[in-house]
């Protein structure tokens, strides 16, 4: 055996350059998906010259601004190997909170903001509490919750849609959305969609503190490999508490934004921004190699979706199309970061 | 107890010959031969690594010998996986229970498993009929139980005694047990033996696999010590435990403990004591203190309690009893995080499952017990990250693609310089390594002692290894265990095999509670 004396401490050993194939398929894995989403605007843009002008840019993302919120709060608890079912369930419950709070109670856009979020934490509570306390597994913890809180946003509502004029015990109900609250559905900042600005603000947010913070590393460590994040001295259960808050939290955004998007409490409203937002993140995995949850691969992977759809629309494609699309773009991309990641590597989701 | 009655001697039951077994250049069998006679419990011991696993994986049918054969009842076997060797009348019960038992459904549907994996008349299973089978079996292993009692409520020695029973109702030739006893109490262990002793009486050929010295003395008619593939000597009962395992450690370590460095006369102020600790519950208590710039070695055979008690020192487990003190403080951790804030580090056992997280590099491998002093307002300097790793990999002389390549493209050595350098990252005042040298290199092995050996000026060192070798080659001082309690403590430069493998295989022992 070589004695390795002191003061010979080896730098980076070079690294035997690696076939061309294998390089090829390297590049292909880091910026296929890239490569495709390009590609394809290129392609909507020529064939429908309506696709490619900043009006409808601005439409595709306030079309996914939501999602896209949401997708980033089921990253968080994707990185520490959690999942997240009940984001769509907050995000209707949230809906029904604000139009309740405003409606009903005739009370301040500002206070409406605050019960929202208030709503959303007391979903991340409840996982919380199954997940961290109870230690349920993740995935049926958070259908669990699902089921109570799509079945509570019915029972404050009795199970109807909340807008103004509705009648409340015989007479019409005293408030309505006010005017500050509805632009955060449909105003603009600098002629960009109020819903774009926070998307872009959450998504930069959720990029820092993932990728660049000790928390996210933290977050990550969990996520690979819980057994070893304790020893190094790692809290796991605070951690998973905090990425369960973090996830509720945007899904209590998207769920205010949604609310002020349709100006009024539909029932059910938030239940498909479930797996639009999974699907987001799940793509993401596949963006730049990154093979695990990131906040650059699901705002991609929402706004593959969105110009997805944008652009078959504007190809006349039927509208009963669209959720076929999205999940032939999620099973390739699953294909894309399970399957054909360079030297492949065994990954849990939960 | 004297130990068993001298062996039948009737003809083998099975027959190795020469079995060798190479996994690439690495030999883990080497010309094995023995045999088993029916009605004898012959016992196979030997240190991690030493060939057992492989040997029972060949008479298992698990794995084909390189060369070599076996032989049942003079018939030559050639095995081409486990069903062969079960239908050939081999049965293995593995040490770990629950792979054998199916949770969730009764204990009658346990012990009847076999019979609903073999094709046969009556396509419907009736409760009735489960249960006659299941009562058949029952009786016919002496155990009972009840049988409509979901398996999982029962305690971990009845579930062994299903996988036994059911093993016996297919009416061995040989029965393979794999460390039965590892996760059962003393008196569990107690009826498992007798149960043992009724099989070889009915004629059964039985290859018992232990780390325990006491089950080896009470219950082998004849035992084979395996040391690096090859089976070194084979004793006749009664065996003499203090020879059996001075066989699995061998014989250079006399002529490694005589030239052992420092020789063990630290002089820094105690920096750690504890006082009144146990192993587990139930476990005789005892003390222990390490002066700064000492090396403390714990050795004892697998299951002695090494690991039990340095997870007590670092906050994995609640400490069972008695009180800690560092620098003369009181220290009670409550989890890792606190350790580690007190100044207490642990390399944990099994690297990769407690110590690496897949694809990261090798320099958030090193960060990540001290992020906090990598980062500003909670964000994370790279070139702070990247100095840290740079003086890990200078420190110990890391071999490999560099600090940004993942941890796996390291060698299991140079893997190991990291999460042991890691920690000397920190402030670290008592430094803990539980068998730090498990698939090391020689190399790697040297570099670590090396740094352990400088660091040890201001650090407090424990060391725990199965392998008394390795602890000898970097201890100032040896604490051995047996059976969870403390055996004795030896200065390293007074350590001979002879004292080491006594306390090892408990000489100590003055009762032993039968």
């Amino acid at each position: 055996m070589t004695a390795i004396g002191k003061g010979t401490a080896p730098a980076a050993e070079r690294v035997p350059a690696r076939p061309l194939g294998e390089r090829a398929a390297r590049l292909g894995y880091r910026y296929g998906l890239v490569a495709v989403l390009a590609v394809m605007t290129v392609a909507f843009a020529a064939l429908r010259p309506a696709f490619g002008t900043w009006a409808n840019a601005l439409i595709v993302l306030q079309s996914v601004a939501i999602v896209a919120v949401v997708a980033l709060g089921v990253t968080v608890s994707m990185a520490t190997g959690g999942f997240d079912l009940s984001v769509g369930a907050n995000v209707s419950f949230v809906v029904m909170v604000t139009a309740l709070t405003m409606v009903r109670f005739n009370l301040t856009g500002g206070t409406a903001i605050l019960t929202g979020l208030l709503a959303g934490l007391l979903v991340a509570g409840a996982n919380v509490l199954l997940t961290v306390v109870c230690r349920v597994p993740d995935l049926v913890a958070t259908l669990g919750t699902m089921f109570l809180f799509q079945g509570l946003a019915l029972i404050i509502t009795s199970g109807e849609s909340v807008s103004a004029g509705m009648t409340v015990d015989g007479e019409p109900a005293p408030g309505r959305y006010t005017e500050g609250f509805l632009w955060l559905g449909s105003g603009t900042i600098a002629s960009v969609p109020v819903p774009v600005v926070v998307m872009l603000l959450f998504g930069a947010a959720v990029y820092v503190f993932l990728g660049h913070t000790r928390w996210g590393r933290a977050l990550y460590a969990i996520g690979g490999n819980a057994r070893a994040a304790r020893p190094a001295g790692i809290r796991v259960e605070r951690y998973r508490a905090l990425a369960y808050l973090i996830s509720g939290l945007c899904a209590a955004v998207g769920g205010i934004l949604l609310s002020a998007r349709l100006g009024r409490g539909d029932v059910g409203a938030g239940d498909p921004y479930l797996l639009q937002a999974v699907a987001a993140a799940l793509i993401g995995f596949a963006v730049l190699g990154a093979n695990r949850p990131n906040a650059l691969g699901t705002l991609v992977g929402a706004l593959f979706i969105g110009i997805m759809i944008n652009g078959l629309t504007m190809l006349n494609a039927p509208y009963y199309t669209q959720t076929f699309v999205q999940g032939a773009l999620l099973v390739g991309s699953l294909i894309m970061s399970y399957t054909l990641t360079p030297g492949r590597r065994e990954r849990h989701l939960t | 107890m004297a130990g068993p009655a001298a062996g039948p001697a009737g003809p083998p039951v099975v027959a190795v010959s020469g079995v060798s077994k190479r996994y690439g250049a690495t030999v883990a069998l080497r010309d094995v031969t023995l045999e088993i006679r029916a009605g004898e419990v012959f016992g196979l011991v030997g240190a991690n690594g030493a060939g057992k696993s492989t040997l029972i994986k060949v008479l298992s049918g698990v794995t084909r010998p390189t060369t070599g054969e076996l032989r049942l009842r003079g018939r030559r076997l050639d095995l081409a996986g486990p069903l062969d060797a079960r239908n050939a009348g081999i049965e293995t019960v593995h040490q770990n229970i629950d792979d054998g038992v199916v949770f969730g459904v009764s204990v009658a549907e346990n012990l009847t498993l076999d019979a609903l994996a073999r094709r046969g008349p009556g396509r419907f299973v009736t409760r009735a009929r489960t249960r006659a089978a299941a009562r058949a079996i029952a009786a016919a292993a002496g155990l009972d139980v009840p049988l409509d009692a979901p398996v999982e409520t029962l305690p971990a020695s009845l579930r062994q005694r299903i996988v036994l029973a059911r093993a016996l109702a297919r009416r061995p030739e040989l029965l393979i047990l794999d460390e039965p006893t590892s996760t059962l109490s003393a008196a569990e262990t107690e009826t498992l033996l007798a149960a043992v002793r009724r099989m070889a009486a009915d004629g059964i050929a039985v290859l018992y696999v232990s780390h325990r010295m006491s089950e080896i003395r009470e219950l082998c008619d004849r035992v084979a010590v395996l040391r690096d593939g090859v089976i070194r000597e084979t004793f006749t009962a009664p065996v003499d435990p203090a020879r059996v395992v001075a066989a699995m450690l061998g014989d250079d370590l006399a002529a490694r403990a005589a030239a052992v460095p420092g020789g063990g006369a630290a002089t820094g102020p105690v920096r750690f004591a504890a006082e009144g600790v146990r192993t587990r519950p139930g476990a005789e208590p005892f003390g222990l203190t390490v002066r700064a710039g000492e090396i403390l070695g714990v050795t004892g055979l697998v299951g002695a309690g090494k690991t039990e008690l340095l997870e007590q020192l670092y906050g994995v487990r609640p400490l069972v009893s008695g009180r800690l003190l560092l620098d003369g403080e009181p220290y009670r951790p409550r989890d890792p995080r606190h350790a580690i804030s007190a100044g207490v580090a642990l390399v944990a056992e099994e690297r990769a499952a407690q110590a690496m997280v897949p694809t990261w590099s090798v320099r958030a491998h090193v960060t990540l017990p001290h992020l906090a002093a990598h980062s500003r307002l909670g964000l994370l300097r790279r070139r702070s990250e990247a100095r840290a790793a740079a003086r890990v990999i200078g420190l110990f002389g890391v071999r490999g693609p560099g600090p940004d390549a993942p941890i796996e493209a390291l060698s299991g050595g140079n893997q190991q310089k990291v999460v042991v350098g890691r920690w000397l990252e920190g402030e670290v005042r008592l430094l803990l390594l539980d068998e730090p040298f498990r698939g090391v290199d020689v190399g790697a092995r040297a570099d670590i002692g090396r740094v352990l050996r400088e660091r040890a000026g201001r650090t407090a060192v424990i060391v725990a290894s199965s392998d008394p070798q390795e602890v000898l080659d970097l201890a100032d001082r040896v604490l051995v265990l047996h059976d969870g309690a403390l055996a004795g403590e030896l200065r390293a430069a007074e350590a001979t095999a002879e004292r080491l493998a006594a306390l090892m295989a408990g000489r100590r022992e003055p009762v032993e509670a039968r």
